[in-house]
């Protein structure tokens, strides 16, 4: 994109942009210590740096917010930057609830440890899905650095595996939970991590959509995922 | 029920009366201007017929005569072009600074407004007037006799109420801004009249003057009232010498005649030759003054293409 | 460019730190004009130096009035009278006591208009003009001041080769940057701007705006504007001012996103009146 007459403008459009990639960047690192800590045994410390990411994510959120709100009441942006602007405002909102939900997770994770072995199977599953959304996640925000709207596309598609996986692992957890009820308070929490990872993956797909709709100015945030393809494909 | 038209039928018929009457007042404005146009045509022509067989290089180079066919207009356009020399060096420098004055200087209360209205009547006061005011101050008062100083400063007084107004208008037109941006980088007011005010109302200035002069070239009445000669078979003494001091002024000092009044004692002899004299003078005058307004025309032309707000 | 360390960090919280010295302030300023009508009424307000401060206000408020108060153009029109003070700091001159000269007020203050006003005169000479009534007459320094007032307004990639054209032969636009230019040659050091783009069109105005956020670097800005976008868009300080009264004053950040004061709100999104 050209730049504006104004530098100062420029540098406050800049200054969004990086924001969310940054918060992205804190938002990636506490994904992999929550992982670390599904995987991993007692690790009391990935659960502090997943709390101390957590908090940090919350401030620059408020900070971008604030920046984003700034820009409106001083620049009325316009067309593109107006999309930016609106889209900025609605990704850092899904980054800071992916940041909670990572939360959950880690502190879940801590509550499954210790637990029977046959959850701990299944635990292996959860812990496939967790590395799905962790991908997702990476190419969302890839799509947002880049404003790409192919890979977008991709990251939509990958929201329908999450969920078939999240209802497999449903499905599995149920039928342990009626063969021996004693592990029915262990799966609960898994069923809980679970959510929590199905939610990140649809934080990530908004995000997406989201790109599509900068670069495209069209809606696509309630349209199938071959629906946004079409949309993609089509100049 | 409209009272406005709504049909296409008759918003036509509406558009055809109104351009009927723009026909209707076209044809009456080009009456008016061809009536103007041609009377002054007439005039002209008229004249330029009858003066046409003394309209000679001689006629230029000879003095008045008894004899029509050898009479010239020399002592006259000299006479004419001295005391416009004098005139427009009176009425330029007094009247630039009066206006000067007026608009930059001086506080607006009431004797200013009085002083105004009163310069604007000036210009409304009959010549003759001048010409008795001049009579009895620069003739009788100041004893500068009837010489071509006092019809200088006679006709500079008679045009002074229109220089004074030309340099107004001027110095009005140049917009408050252009001022206001002059003081704003710390210019005095002097430095603001002498680098703005000045340069940027000079196509105005000059218009008005050449605008002046034109008319004090035709007059004839304060003239004749402070006694111009109207036979004068000499030329004042020449402003440059041989002899040191090389430059003289006894010119200003000598007596002298102008066109109109050379016309004017044509005119009223008997012979029709020296009615045909009158007419080739005329035309000549009437020459002048157009090439004068012309020059006024292109001056303001040449200066304001340079001069934009 | 994922997940590294986060970027403009700084440029993302609110500019909490301390407001930069004063180059001037009002004090109970209050202004008469030749008729007897009062036109601006006790305003006591502060300028930050090497900020652009806004006047902001309905037509008729008085916003253009008190910024002619800062170099005397009033004193121009005979019978305005002032009251109060306005303070130029460091030295603690009293702009508007009868013992400073205007002129010399207007040589420490400088002022660009409304509608561009070149001098119909060459664009060097206009440039030089304010030097040439300072006395400066060396030809040296005249081209080294005319060549630095034209880069400082953005004018001279485009006017170098035809320095002796007449002024007014430029675009709007580049009058208004010559006009900014002839006010920068004597180095103010306040520049007033009296709704500076107002006769501009949209590219012209943008090129302007940008020109005073370069230009607060080097000198302490106010600008009186009826576009409130533009105070938003270009100041650090903005004032609201209302029937010749000043409403409120702050920072732009906090004027546009929580002003105050109810009448600036419902002034600045558009319930007013």
């Amino acid at each position: 994109m050209s730049d504006h007459t104004s530098k100062q403008f420029d540098a406050e459009m800049e200054a969004i942009r990086s924001g969310v990639l940054s918060m992205g960047g804190l938002v990636e690192r506490q994904m992999a210590r929550a992982i670390a800590a599904l995987e991993e045994d007692e690790d009391a410390k990935l659960i502090d740096a997943v709390a101390a990411d957590e908090r940090a994510i919350n401030q620059l959120q408020i900070a971008i917010d604030q920046q984003c709100a700034q820009i409106i009441a001083r620049r009325q942006p316009t067309a593109v930057d107006l999309r930016i602007v609106l889209t900025v405002t609605k990704v850092v909102n899904d980054l800071e609830r992916i940041g909670d939900e990572i939360k959950k997770v880690a502190y879940k994770a801590a509550g499954v440890r210790g637990s029977d072995r046959l959850t701990r199977i299944r635990y292996y599953d959860v812990v496939r899905m967790a590395g799905g959304a962790q991908q997702m996640l990476r190419k969302a925000l890839d799509a947002f650095a880049r404003l790409d709207v192919n890979e977008a596309a991709d990251v939509v598609a990958d929201d329908d595996d999450i969920d078939v996986a999240f209802n497999a692992v449903m499905r599995q957890l149920i039928s342990f939970m009626m063969e021996d009820p004693r592990t029915i308070s262990a799966s609960l929490e898994v069923v809980f991590i679970a959510k929590a990872i199905e939610r990140i993956g649809d934080h990530a797909k908004n995000i997406s959509e989201s790109v599509v709709q900068v670069v495209k100015g069209k809606d696509v945030r309630h349209a199938t995922a071959e629906q946004i393809r079409a949309e993609v494909a089509g100049e | 029920m409209s009272y406005v038209a709504q049909t296409p039928e008759q918003i036509r018929g509406l558009i055809a009366k109104a351009k009927r009457r723009d026909v209707l007042f076209v044809a009456l404005g080009v009456i008016a201007l061809g009536i103007g146009f041609a009377t002054f045509l007439a005039l002209f022509l008229d004249m330029l017929l009858d003066g046409w067989g003394r309209l000679r290089p001689e006629f230029f180079t000879q003095f008045p005569s008894r004899r029509a066919a050898q009479a010239g207009i020399l002592s006259a356009w000299v006479g004419t072009f001295l005391v416009m020399i004098v005139t427009a060096a009176v009425a330029v420098p007094l009247g630039v600074s009066a206006g000067i004055y007026l608009e930059e200087y001086a506080p607006k209360n009431w004797v200013t407004d009085v002083i105004e209205i009163n310069i604007t009547n000036l210009a409304g006061v009959p010549s003759i007037v001048y010409g008795l005011l001049a009579l009895g101050l620069f003739v009788y008062a100041f004893g500068l006799g009837q010489s071509v100083q006092t019809a200088g400063l006679t006709l500079a007084l008679l045009i002074l109420p229109v220089v004074i107004v030309a340099t107004r208008e001027a110095i009005r037109a140049i917009p408050a801004m252009i001022r206001e941006g002059a003081y704003a980088v710390g210019a005095t007011r002097w430095q603001t009249v002498k680098d703005h005010i000045i340069p940027y109302s000079m196509p105005g200035i000059l218009t008005g003057v050449i605008i002046g002069m034109s008319r004090a070239i035709g007059e004839t009445a304060p003239i004749i009232t402070i006694g111009a000669l109207t036979f004068i078979a000499f030329l004042p003494p020449a402003p440059v010498g041989a002899e040191f001091p090389f430059l003289s002024f006894e010119w200003l000092k000598a007596p002298f005649t102008v066109m109109p009044i050379q016309m004017f004692n044509w005119t009223s002899r008997p012979d029709p030759a020296f009615h045909a004299n009158a007419a080739a003078a005329g035309t000549i005058l009437v020459f002048m003054t157009l090439a004068m307004n012309g020059l006024a025309i292109w001056l303001r032309y040449r200066l304001r293409k340079n001069i934009k707000w | 460019m994922l997940g590294s360390a986060r970027p403009g960090a700084a440029g993302l919280t609110p500019d909490a730190s301390p407001p930069p010295p004063l180059k001037a302030e009002s004090r109970d300023l209050s202004f008469h004009y030749g008729n007897g009508f009062k036109a601006l009424n006790a305003i006591t307000m502060p300028v930050h130096e090497h900020r652009v401060t806004a006047l902001i206000g309905p037509s008729g408020c008085g916003k253009s009035t008190f910024l002619r108060c800062f170099n005397r153009m009033h004193d121009l029109y005979p019978g305005n009278r002032y009251e109060g003070a306005i303070v130029l700091h460091p030295d603690n001159t009293n702009l508007l006591a009868d013992d400073v000269d205007p002129i010399e007020v207007r040589m420490r203050v400088s002022m660009v208009f409304q509608k561009p006003n070149p001098f119909p005169k060459s664009i060097y000479e206009n440039v030089a003009y304010g030097l040439r009534v300072r006395g400066v007459t060396n030809k040296n320094h005249l081209d080294d001041k005319v060549e630095e007032s034209l880069r400082g307004a953005a004018l001279w990639d485009e006017v170098k080769q035809r320095l002796n054209e007449v002024g007014s032969n430029l675009s709007g636009g580049q009058q208004q940057r010559l006009c900014i230019a002839r006010a920068l040659a004597t180095d103010p050091e306040i520049l007033l701007f009296d709704e500076p783009t107002s006769a501009l069109d949209p590219i012209a105005t943008a090129s302007i705006e940008e020109l005073i956020s370069e230009l607060k670097k080097r000198v302490t800005i106010l600008i009186v504007t009826h576009n409130m976008q533009q105070a938003a868009r270009v100041s650090d300080y903005t004032a609201y001012m209302y029937l010749g009264e000043l409403i409120e004053f702050d920072r732009t950040d906090t004027i546009f996103f929580k002003p105050g004061r109810k009448e600036t709100e419902d002034y600045i999104t558009g319930r007013f009146g």
